[in-house]
């Protein structure tokens, strides 16, 4: 009889009592408003936005459906076209240095010795003050003849003290680079120290005992072990470098080969009106940092397996 | 877990030095900052001297904070838009945590899935539609309408070290609380909150940070000058919209929005630290 009852409530687990539905009830009136949230903000505007993208959607005013034509005609515009080589270029020149950079600072301040802590506080400011404050600070200092970058530069012969920073091509991008990199590698620092301490101090001890050099432990050992460390460092940098913004909006004014996805959205949907051409960059934008997000998820997923 | 014993001797102030005057290269630019706001406005366009350090002044601050830029309207902005996104934040955050990890509801799985995919998508590229949504809304150029996309983009994040934070809590602490009649909002408020207060510190900073440094979407979504938050005030600074730039109101104003952050992160820093190694990591 027990036996049959139990099978029985296998069987027809949505008949729960009074107390699992008064439960049920609170869990799902709790998680109402986050969800009301994301829904209006996020899930929403994700179709609108495809939506969007297939209209003529002026400003103001009405629109027709255009089916693909904003996309033919995205892939014929040089400037879209020159917005995203141009990010993708960014991309691939600070990538590799905030890594590097992030990683030797989590080698400084992996460990307990004294003053480690206060460097880790030190090195990660510049990502806690923003990159939008930060830019600000640099428009400042790349002035020619005023700004502080051309006074020790020049104090140290590498350039002459009236070097304009943000109004060319390369000096510019060499600049933002280098800020960006001051910037982010606090951030790589601290993702890859959680990975580098989480490695069992027995590995380096037997390493010890086997005579093994600083390089040999970090190559076979640390290197090995902090993989998703490392590949979620990256991850994290390059959806940051795809969707910069404010250090090239803040520090170039009218230069559009400086001009970044994200720019390129801005000024045609807010700046020319065009909404719906401007949508048509955002969704492939979207589509992009959908699958690298995926990727970090399936790392994730991994991790905890 | 701390790897490997701190050694003594040569070793260590080896290190020190080397990790001070590489700290010291980092936060230059930063204390540099703070000495060019003190530079009175007219040096601040003439190449740095060493004989600036002999006349500071405070004259940048006044300047901006007083009739002729007026950047403390723009300052309290930025303050009630920071306050009300982490307090947002935090109660959603929290209550969806609270709701996922310690009740079981039909579409729960469905409710984080949403969550997830939140987590995913960066609000630059929806920024044309939630422009559109915030006019219909009658919440363009609002910073209420500000409040609830930052809220709404920082809720992802929000939710999942609420979620890792309920689920740590031990599940007797909460079924005692129910025997003893307490319904789910007074066992949240009574018996969980004292255990849940870190992953709310982590949410919060979180927050308060994200809306402080916002600049795009603040740009969008703001049209007038008595709304702008710090950051659109400084734009407008920068490229001097009425009338020449003066480089000594914008190194005030960089310091100014410099300084709750930092002040911040070096209070709060064990929960930034502790959120970004469980949300990024741990997820």
């Amino acid at each position: 009889m027990a036996q049959e009852v139990k099978e029985r409530a296998q069987l027809v687990p949505s008949r729960r009592s009074p107390q699992q539905r008064a439960a049920a009830r609170t869990g799902a009136w709790l998680t109402a408003p986050a969800l009301v949230l994301v829904a209006t903000f996020v899930l929403f505007p994700l179709g609108f936005a495809i939506y969007i993208s297939l209209t003529d959607w002026p400003l103001v005013g009405p629109y027709h459906f255009v089916g693909f034509t904003n996309y033919a005609n995205a892939f014929h515009d040089p400037q879209f076209v020159h917005a995203i080589l141009f990010t993708l270029t960014y991309t691939g020149i600070v990538t590799g240095p905030i890594f590097v950079v992030g990683y030797g600072l989590a080698v400084l301040v992996r460990s307990n010795r004294p003053g480690a802590k206060f460097f880790r506080t030190v090195f990660f400011l510049p990502f806690v003050v923003g990159l939008t404050t930060v830019s600000y600070m640099f428009s400042l200092e790349l002035q020619p003849s005023s700004g502080g970058v051309d006074f020790v530069l020049s104090k140290l012969g590498l350039v002459s003290a009236s070097q304009a920073w943000t109004v060319n091509y390369g000096p510019a991008l060499l600049a933002i680079s280098v800020i960006v990199v001051w910037f982010a590698s606090g951030l790589t620092m601290l993702v890859l120290m959680g990975g580098m301490q989480a490695v069992p101090d027995e590995l380096y001890e037997a390493a010890d005992a086997d005579g093994a050099s600083w390089w040999d432990k970090e190559r076979l050992i640390t290197l090995p072990l902090i993989r998703r460390p490392i590949a979620l460092s990256l991850i994290i940098s390059v959806i940051g470098s795809f969707l910069a913004f404010n250090q090239f909006f803040i520090l170039v004014q009218n230069n559009s080969s400086l001009e970044t996805v994200v720019e390129w959205v801005y000024q045609t949907a807010f700046n020319q009106y065009h909404l719906a051409y401007g949508t048509t960059m955002a969704v492939l934008l979207m589509v992009v940092i959908a699958v690298v997000s995926a990727a970090q998820f399936v790392l994730l997923r991994e991790r905890s397996r | 877990m701390g790897r490997q014993a701190p050694p003594r001797g040569r070793g260590s102030y080896l290190y020190l030095a080397a990790g001070s005057g590489l700290a010291f290269a980092f936060a230059l630019p930063l204390l540099w900052a703070v000495v060019r706001s003190l530079e009175p406005s007219v040096l601040a366009t003439a190449a740095p001297q060493a004989a600036d350090f002999t006349h500071m002044t405070v004259s940048n601050y006044t300047g901006l904070l007083g009739p002729a830029e007026d950047i403390g309207l723009n300052l309290a902005n930025s303050v009630i838009t920071a306050l009300g996104t982490a307090a947002l934040t935090v109660v959603a955050s929290t209550l969806a945590g609270y709701g996922l990890s310690r009740f079981r509801f039909r579409g729960s799985g469905l409710a984080f899935g949403a969550i997830l995919v939140a987590l995913m998508i960066p609000f630059q590229a929806v920024l044309t539609p939630l422009f559109l949504e915030l006019h219909f809304f009658h919440l363009l150029n609002s910073l209420l309408g500000l409040v609830l996309v930052y809220s709404t983009f920082n809720l992802p994040f929000g939710v999942f070290v609420m979620r890792n934070t309920f689920a740590e809590v031990p599940d007797e602490l909460a079924d005692s609380a129910h025997v003893d009649g307490a319904g789910p909002m007074a066992t949240l408020v009574r018996v969980l909150r004292p255990l849940v207060v870190p992953g709310m510190a982590t949410t919060a900073i979180y927050a308060f940070l994200y809306s402080w440094n916002e600049f795009l979407q603040a740009l969008t979504f703001l049209t007038s000058d008595n709304l702008f938050t710090l950051p659109v005030k400084l734009f407008n600074v920068e490229i001097a919209t009425y009338g020449a730039v003066n480089f000594g109101y914008l190194s005030a104003g960089v310091v100014i929005a410099m300084v709750p952050c930092v002040a911040l992160y070096v209070a709060l820093q064990r929960y930034y630290v502790r959120g970004l190694i469980s949300g990024a990591l741990k997820g």
